[in-house]
C-alpha cells in the first residue's frame, strides 16, 4: 500500500458521542460510491498534519450494504503520538481526507455455528458492521459489550435499536463485569468467539477460551498497537543505500516513509504481517511490539515489523 | 495415468492425546480400539480431571464378544458399543449436538470410517486442530463416481466397476472431505473397453 492508491474523501458529519469517541462520517470527494467491504475491515486514515503525516487505521461501523458513505469512530488517546488528535482537534466537516482501501483482518468465520461477540470500550467500531451481516438470523449470536460508565457507552442507543435485548452491556463503574469462564466453558461446537478493546479485554478473553479448551482457530481477536515511543536510535537500508534516523517520537516505518523510501503495508497496527522486513545485521536489541510474529520468531530477531516496532541499538541494517 | 503427489489424500499419524482439551471424544473401529486406549492411558497418566469428560463409541471387532473390549478397567465415564458404523456415526451426530467447545476429536480405524466421522465433524465446524486420527485397518477406498455420483464401497482395486452405472472408474488419490470419498474417473471413455491390468493395490 502506498499513497497512490489512498482514496480521496470528504467529512461528511462529525458528532462527539462520549466524551473520548467521535464518529466521523466520510463520504467520497467525487460523490461516487466507495469499494465494497465486509463486516470486520479497517481502513488507514492519511492525515497531513503540520509537522508530520500520520497514518492511523480505524474499523469501519457503518453497514457494509451502504457504500455512499463510510463510518468510522476515533477515541481520543492520551498519549497520542499526534493521529487521534489531530481528527479531533482539526477535522471538521468539509475537511479533506485520504484514506487507503478497505482491507479486513478481523472477518467473521463463514462457516461458524454461532458467533459471540466481546468489545470493550472503542472495540465496539468493528462489530457494529459485522453485525449487519448477523441480522438474518441464520446463526446465533451473542455482543457482550463493557465500558467504563454508562457516559461512555458509544453507539448504544444504535445498538439498542437493531439488536434490542441481545446487547449485553457491562458498566466498570458498576462494578459489572463479564463472566468469561461462565461463557466461554458453555458454548456448543462450532462457536467462534471475536474480541476487540484494550489489550487486557484481548490477553483475559485468549487465556480464558485456552483453559476452556477452545482451539486457536476459534479464537478471533483485532487491536490495532499505535507505535510506542523509544530511544531515537539509526538504520541503514541497505537496498536504498540510505541512513536514516529515527526519533524517539516516531516510528520506524514513518521515518522510513519520511525518507522517502515506500515499505509496503496494510494495517500499520502490528496485525497483518505485511510490512515484515527482513534484518540484515544489528548490534543491540530489537523491541517488537507487533501480534503477528510469534515469541521464537522474535527471539530469533531477523525480521522486524517497522510499523510498531523499534531497536535500542548502536546500529541495525534492513533489507530495504 | 495417476497423478502422484495429489495434496487432498489425508495424511495421519499416531494417536496422542491433547490435554488442552476439556472433553475428549473417542470414535473406534475394530482394530482402532489399542489407539484409543493408549489415548485414554496418557489422559489418566497426566493427572488432570480430564478423564471425567471422556466418551467412547466404538464398532468392535467383528466376532469379538462386545463385553470384553478392555475399557472397564479404565474406569472410564460412558463407552457406547455398536454392532456397525452407520449406527455409531447416528450416534456421533447426536452426541456432536451436544458436545461444548473445548472438545477433542478422536478417531481410529480404517480410512473409509475416518472419512465418514470427519464428514459429520466437518458440519459441526470442528476444525483440524480439534481432530486427530490414526489408520487403523484395511485401506479399501470408498469411491465416487464422477459420473452419475453414485458411491462404490470398499474399493480394493486401482479400476472398479462403478456400483451406480457400471462404468470402469479409475481410482485417483484425489480426496473429498465433504463427500468422505475418493474421485473415480471413467478409465476407457477415449477406447471403450481398453482397461489397464486390474490389480489389488489398497490392501
Amino acid at each position: 500500500m502506498n499513497d497512490a492508491q489512498t482514496l480521496a474523501v470528504e467529512v461528511a458529519a462529525v458528532e462527539q458521542v462520549t466524551p473520548l469517541i467521535k464518529h466521523f462520517k466520510l463520504a467520497s470527494a467525487d460523490g461516487g460510491p466507495l469499494p465494497a467491504f465486509s463486516g470486520g475491515s479497517h481502513i488507514i486514515v492519511v492525515m497531513r498534519g503540520a509537522a508530520r503525516m500520520h497514518r492511523n487505521p480505524y474499523s469501519l461501523l457503518s453497514s457494509p450494504r451502504e457504500l455512499d458513505h463510510y463510518e468510522i469512530g476515533v477515541r481520543r488517546m492520551e498519549e497520542s503520538r499526534g493521529g487521534s488528535h489531530f481528527m479531533h482537534d482539526q477535522v471538521r466537516v468539509g475537511s479533506r481526507l485520504e484514506i487507503a482501501h478497505p482491507v479486513n483482518l478481523f472477518a467473521l468465520d463463514k462457516i461458524a455455528r454461532k458467533h459471540v461477540l466481546i468489545a470493550g470500550g472503542i472495540g465496539i467500531t468493528p462489530f457494529l458492521a459485522q453485525l449487519e451481516d448477523l441480522h438474518d438470523g441464520a446463526v446465533p449470536y451473542e455482543l457482550h459489550y463493557s465500558v467504563r460508565s454508562p457516559e461512555h457507552a458509544a453507539f448504544l442507543t444504535r445498538l439498542r435499536e437493531r439488536e434490542g435485548e441481545k446487547v449485553r452491556m457491562y458498566y466498570d463503574s458498576e462494578n459489572q463485569a463479564v463472566d468469561f469462564d461462565g461463557l466461554l466453558s458453555k458454548q456448543p461446537l462450532g462457536t467462534h468467539v471475536y474480541v476487540c478493546g484494550p489489550a487486557g479485554l484481548i490477553n483475559k478473553v485468549i487465556a480464558t477460551a485456552k483453559s476452556c479448551g477452545w482451539p486457536d482457530s476459534h479464537v478471533h481477536w483485532e487491536q490495532f498497537s499505535a507505535p510506542p515511543v523509544g530511544d531515537a536510535f539509526d538504520v541503514f537500508l541497505s537496498r536504498s543505500r540510505l541512513t536514516v534516523h529515527v526519533p524517539h517520537d516516531q516510528s520506524l516505518m514513518e521515518s522510513i516513509e519520511a525518507a522517502g523510501v515506500e515499505v509496503p503495508y496494510l494495517c500499520r497496527g502490528g496485525v497483518c504481517g505485511y510490512c515484515q522486513t527482513r534484518v540484515l545485521e544489528l548490534d543491540g536489541e530489537l523491541k517488537h511490539y507487533d501480534h503477528f510474529l510469534s515469541d521464537a520468531e522474535k527471539a530469533k530477531g531477523n525480521s522486524i515489523m517497522p510499523c510498531v516496532s523499534r531497536a535500542r541499538c548502536k546500529s541495525l541494517v534492513l533489507d530495504l | 495415468m495417476l497423478v502422484t503427489g495429489i495434496k487432498s489424500k489425508p495424511v495421519y499419524a499416531p494417536l496422542r492425546a491433547d490435554l488442552g482439551g476439556r472433553y475428549h471424544l473417542m470414535l473406534g473401529m475394530g482394530p482402532g480400539a489399542d489407539a484409543l486406549l493408549r489415548v485414554l492411558a496418557e489422559i489418566q497418566g497426566s493427572a488432570l480431571p480430564a478423564l471425567q469428560k471422556t466418551r467412547v463409541l466404538l464398532v468392535p471387532d467383528a466376532g469379538a464378544p462386545l463385553m470384553t473390549v478392555p475399557f472397564d478397567h479404565l474406569g472410564l465415564g460412558l463407552v457406547s458399543l455398536f454392532p456397525d458404523t452407520a449406527s455409531l456415526l447416528d450416534a456421533f451426530r447426536l452426541v456432536l449436538g451436544e458436545s461444548l467447545m473445548g472438545t477433542r476429536l478422536y478417531v481410529a480405524g480404517p480410512e473409509s470410517f475416518i472419512g465418514l466421522a470427519m464428514k459429520i465433524a466437518l458440519e459441526f465446524d470442528l476444525n483440524k486442530d480439534e481432530i486427530r486420527a490414526e489408520e487403523v485397518g484395511t485401506p479399501a477406498r470408498r469411491v465416487y463416481c464422477i459420473h452419475c455420483r453414485a458411491t462404490t464401497e470398499n474399493v480394493r482395486t486401482n479400476v472398479v466397476s462403478c456400483a451406480g452405472c457400471a462404468r470402469w472408474l479409475l481410482v485417483r488419490d484425489h480426496y473429498s472431505r465433504r463427500l468422505a470419498a475418493y474421485m473415480g474417473v471413467m478409465v476407457d471413455a477415449e477406447a471403450p473397453g481398453e482397461l489397464p491390468p486390474i490389480k489389488e493395490v489398497y490392501l
